[in-house]
């Protein structure tokens, strides 16, 4: 098992707990999708599994080392990586900047350069405007740039939070074919996405959250054929995805 | 100064490199050479205003590392130039080391002061952080106010300098330029270092930067400490040049205020913003009160250019220009 969470309890501030008691487990080398309606804890689990919120009960393990209440960077350097819903681009900062920031934790330079020479070459885009400041590229291309960066530091478990936010729908399609690209290469995907007929058909197992806690789980063809599921937590989210 | 190095081995952008290398090479020589011609005219006014000037650089030049690159604007960074300065003046008065040896001694001294510091100070973000150094910087005061071994508010006299009096401001001189050439050169290192990469992540948005694997804690504390280091250095050098050590010399926030003014006009988190930031206010001040004499009517002057590069140049002088692509090749040190 990759990752196992056990009854975690965790939310902002001093404000009551988003995730109540939320109990979770990821296999290594699956794609996984989180649906849920708003306020589910959708964002909450991602940003609690990497660290940036600290559970305030239960536990998280991944590959069989416990890592709740570790930073941001030991996670990471454990082997998981985030990509925000804000995409966490440094918009001042150029694109070859920005993947240097993704391979920050990387000491060898050469392994730095093999890395940012293998991202440009499947992001050729990239190469193209390794020279432009970030802010100023399309939101498909900050994207695109946001997952190659995860890349360079080839983590086993990736976790997205929304990538389709804001696109375009042919570059939604971008974004997935990129994606199916990274789970071809190894890496688990655990994603988060409020088009949840979209982000399900393309995963093989879902989670279905509500009020902070998992409701259901199975194979995600099977939850979107589910007329129970469809009618209690797909009903909006499924009429929007199949648009 | 070296080529750029890049961490990746990326070669830097092409520049003209070499003729800005010559042009800095010339300006460093002849400030090297300058105290050799003692028959200039005002020859102990042109050397103390290189004094000044070149202690400027180094302090603007060391705040820039934490208030420019990992942006965390200290308002308390003269605590480090008053407790350089009584460091190396106590050890003369009480050993009777010189202040020249012992001034490296005062930076790295401040430079383990400023991780503790920082361990406290760098709890708070933002505003909070600001007042936070304030209130170290007052808390430092009332401590050397009220400490009677030093002399409390009254100070405490040094002896002078022994050196012949017509030679008496070249060591002053030299201390300072190297402190200030050492501190533009640990800038310009952090710079193109992938430290400097990080403080300028984590300056652009802390989450991102520690997502991204960076332990923001350390690095914060890192840059406070190394922005000690030269502050520490030429405190202890002007205590000296001053031979006389008092509270309301360094712990008053007008020092910290005016780093913060010349790296602001100069270019917050540019190599070279605390260089051209440090000679345009010197500058100005000068020029205003050879005109209009010791009338503070510069403090005035100096409000009016403040005014004047915000609205212009936002970014500073030099960030703004390098905004517009209009930055000279010699002044491009990033």
């Amino acid at each position: 098992m990759l990752l196992d969470i056990q009854n975690v309890e965790a939310g902002y501030g001093s404000a009551p707990p988003v995730l109540r008691g939320l109990s979770l487990q990821v296999e290594d080398n699956r794609s996984y999708c989180v649906i849920g309606p708003n306020g589910a804890g959708k964002s909450t689990l991602l940003k609690t599994i990497v660290g940036i919120l600290r559970p305030r009960r239960g536990t998280i393990r991944f590959q069989g080392e416990s890592i709740e209440g570790l930073r941001p960077d030991e996670i990471l350097q454990k082997g998981i990586c985030f990509v925000p819903q804000d995409r966490s681009l440094f918009p001042e900062m150029t694109v070859q900047e920005n993947l240097r920031m993704g391979g920050f934790l990387i000491r060898d330079r050469r392994l730095l350069r093999e890395r940012l020479d293998r991202v440009y070459e499947l992001f050729p885009i990239l190469r193209d405007r390794t020279n432009q400041v970030a802010g100023t590229l399309s939101g498909g291309q900050q994207q695109m740039l946001a997952l190659a960066r995860t890349l360079m530091i080839e983590p086993k478990l990736l976790c997205v939070d929304e990538p389709s936010l804001g696109l375009a729908p042919g570059i939604v399609d971008q974004v997935f074919e990129t994606l199916t690209e990274f789970r071809k290469q190894g890496m688990t995907v655990l994603l988060v996405e409020q088009n949840a007929v979209r982000g399900l058909s393309w995963a093989d197992w879902g989670f279905v959250l509500d009020l902070g806690a998992l409701r259901f789980e199975g194979p995600a063809d099977g939850i979107l054929e589910n007329p129970q599921i469809r009618e209690l937590y797909l009903g909006r989210l499924a009429a929007r995805g199949e648009e | 100064m070296t080529a750029p190095t890049d961490t990746t081995g990326v070669p830097a952008r092409p520049r003209r490199r070499s003729s800005r290398g010559v042009v800095l090479g010339v300006v460093l020589l002849v400030a090297i050479a300058l105290p050799f011609f003692r028959g200039l005219p005002a020859y102990n006014y042109v050397l103390q205003l290189g004094i000044v000037l070149f202690m400027w650089i180094a302090m603007t030049s060391s705040w820039n590392i934490v208030g420019g690159f990992a942006g965390y604007i200290s308002l308390g960074h003269n605590v480090f130039y008053g407790i350089g300065g009584y460091l190396s003046g106590l050890l003369l008065v009480y050993a009777g080391w010189s202040p020249f040896a012992t001034a490296v001694l005062a930076g790295l001294f401040c430079l383990a002061l400023g991780v503790g510091f920082g361990l406290v100070t760098f709890r708070a973000h933002g505003p909070a952080f600001i007042i936070s150094t304030i209130a170290l910087l007052l808390m430092v005061t009332i401590f050397f106010d009220n400490w009677e071994f030093v002399g409390g508010s009254n100070g405490i006299s040094m002896p002078l300098p022994p050196f012949p009096v017509e030679w008496i401001k070249v060591p002053f001189y030299y201390a300072m330029l190297v402190s200030a050439v050492g501190s533009v050169y640990l800038a310009y290192r952090i710079a193109h270092s992938k430290f400097g990469l990080g403080l300028r992540a984590l300056a652009q948005d802390e989450t991102k930067a520690e997502v991204a694997g960076i332990d923001t804690r350390r690095f914060k504390i890192a840059a406070f400490a190394l922005s000690a280091f030269f502050v520490g250095v030429v405190g202890a050098v002007w205590a000296y040049s001053l031979s006389y050590l008092r509270p309301t010399i360094f712990f008053i926030i007008g020092v910290a205020a005016n780093m913060v003014l010349m790296a602001i006009i100069g270019g917050r988190g540019t190599v070279a913003g605390p260089v051209v930031g440090a000679i345009v206010l010197i500058a100005v001040n000068e020029l205003s009160v050879v005109l209009f004499g010791a009338s503070e009517l510069n403090i005035v002057v100096t409000g009016v250019i403040l005014l004047g590069v915000l609205l212009f140049f936002p970014l500073g002088i030099v960030g703004t220009l390098r905004e517009h692509g209009k930055l000279p090749a010699i002044l491009d040190w990033d």
